[in-house]
């Protein structure tokens, strides 16, 4: 039953194309672009070229440990949402038990 | 003002009656966790997040005040110093040391810590208990202990605590409200 | 035939990201379908959708240097489409979503199936929360599995089961006519490989 539900889903999503002239409606807002060009290699003097690489290398170990550090940061955010989220599942079990021994008072409304 | 708060607060408030006059006692709301590295292996899902202050707060410079989820994961751990959850689910019934979580258990026997809900569901065979720190009439810590035979949750939070933040959590995030309206015509 | 059409997957990107505009172009014709139809199961407007989608492929051309191969652009799209729809709901604060118009309720017949019931499930999936929506729409529009979900989202893998269990229990009710119940439907997911 269950199967067949998700394959009826399946059908009801399935993917649609845009209307025609999609492709050229895109290439005409991407000719407003500036050219992407081939890199140039430019040759630079060896003494030059020996700076730049320490100083690359310098800059290198500081962009990673910024990339670690986010990548930390990232994760930290992750775990406490999760954390999070148990918690208030655990706490949803508690909530439901509690309102069906002591269901919400009737408005006066009811049967 | 849910049935489950209003249980709840008349409970705690009859407790802290009791207690006021206790001085502080348990240490700090953190409880010791066994180590259940090994049964990582054995489990089908497994998670073990342990959030100390300093985690704590990187975690939060990473919150995305523009998202509703984290404005309101953010609001929820205002006041919270640490989080430490243990959760393994597994393919058989009591496939972990039944010993372990009763453990975590008694240790909520302490000073200080006051039983806030308990419940057993015998068609589902699923515990649930949730203790609060109190100290100074003050809720310092919380801790839920979940089992069922074929899983268990073990959450510890450290720290000042809004339980009514924490529930209403499940309309931002994680678990939505699903609350599908009818079309308008 | 063109000559984009001779290229391989992975050797359309290099072309692409080489400058070559042929290729972008044979691009967007691979992928335009993926995109808009996740846009569009997520805004439920056709030219909301068309307006993201394109979005999508002006960002594409502005970030070419860093798709690094074809299962990897995939993969770069469909994150960018469903975050940017999310975005996009998010920012317009629309929590009542308008009804979809007979021209936005997109349903592609498929055998005898009953188009007026997969008319009404695209309608409810597109009232689901923007988190669950875009779940829903990554798994049974793209086929994703939960761990490339949690990936594309940003989202906790237990997260990504919850909704989907939930949306699945919702969407089913209301499809039935019944009241939400808590049947324990388990949706179709392959487990994380360990």
């Amino acid at each position: 039953m269950s199967k067949d539900f998700e394959q009826q889903l399946r059908d009801a999503l399935r993917p649609v194309d845009p209307e025609e002239g999609f492709e050229q409606r895109v290439m005409a807002r991407i000719s407003s672009e500036p050219a992407r060009t081939r890199a140039k290699v430019i040759r630079w003097a060896v003494p030059l070229a020996i700076a730049a690489s320490m100083a690359f290398v310098a800059i290198l170990g500081t962009y990673q440990w910024q990339e670690r550090r986010e990548q930390q940061g990232r994760e930290a955010r992750r775990q406490l949402l999760e954390a999070l989220r148990l918690t208030g599942e655990k706490l949803d079990v508690a909530y439901q038990a509690v309102n069906r021994e002591s269901p919400p008072p009737d408005d006066g409304n009811g049967a | 003002m849910t049935a489950f708060f209003e249980h709840s607060i008349a409970v705690l408030g009859g407790m802290l009656c009791l207690c006021a006059s206790a001085s502080a006692l348990a240490a700090d709301g953190q409880l010791k966790l066994p180590n259940f590295e090994g049964l990582a292996d054995k489990a089908s899902e497994s998670v073990s997040i342990t959030l100390d202050p300093a985690l704590l707060g990187l975690a939060t410079r990473f919150l995305d005040p523009a998202k509703p989820e984290d404005a309101a994961a953010k609001e929820a751990i205002r006041g919270i110093k640490g989080i430490y959850v243990r959760s393994y689910k597994f393919d058989e019934d009591f496939a972990y040391p039944k010993s372990d979580v009763e453990l975590v258990r008694k240790q909520l026997g302490a000073p200080g810590w006051q039983q806030l809900v308990q419940v057993r569901s015998r068609k589902e065979q699923q515990k649930v208990d949730i203790y609060i720190l109190v100290e100074q009439e003050r809720a310092n810590g919380l801790a839920i202990i979940a089992s069922q035979p074929r899983e268990f949750t073990i959450v510890n939070i450290v720290g000042s605590v809004d339980m009514r933040k924490l529930h209403e959590l499940e309309g931002q995030f994680g678990i939505p409200k699903l609350e599908l309206e009818e079309k308008k015509p | 035939m063109k000559a984009s059409e001779a290229w391989s997957p992975d050797e359309l990107l290099t072309r692409a990201t080489a400058g070559e505009a042929a290729a972008f172009a044979a691009l967007v014709r691979r992928y335009q379908r993926t995109v808009y139809s996740i846009a569009l199961r997520m805004l439920s407007d056709r030219h909301r959708a068309e307006d993201l989608a394109q979005e999508v492929f002006l960002q594409l051309y502005r970030s070419l240097d860093v798709i690094d191969s074809d299962a990897h652009l995939a993969l770069w799209l469909r994150k960018v489409a469903v975050n940017r729809a999310i975005d996009r709901i998010r920012q317009e604060a629309r929590h009542d979503n308008e009804p979809l118009t007979e021209a936005d309720t997109v349903v592609d017949e498929v055998g005898d199936a009953d188009p007026l019931l997969q008319r009404r499930m695209a309608e409810l999936v597109a009232q689901l929360p923007p988190a669950a929506r875009a779940v829903v729409v990554l798994r049974y529009q793209e086929d994703l599995d939960p761990v490339d979900i949690a990936s594309t989202l940003d989202m906790p893998i237990n997260t990504v089961k919850s909704h989907l269990k939930r949306s699945l229990t919702a969407l089913r009710a209301r499809v039935l006519g019944a009241a939400i119940v808590d049947d324990d439907i388990q949706p179709s997911v392959s487990e994380p490989s360990r």
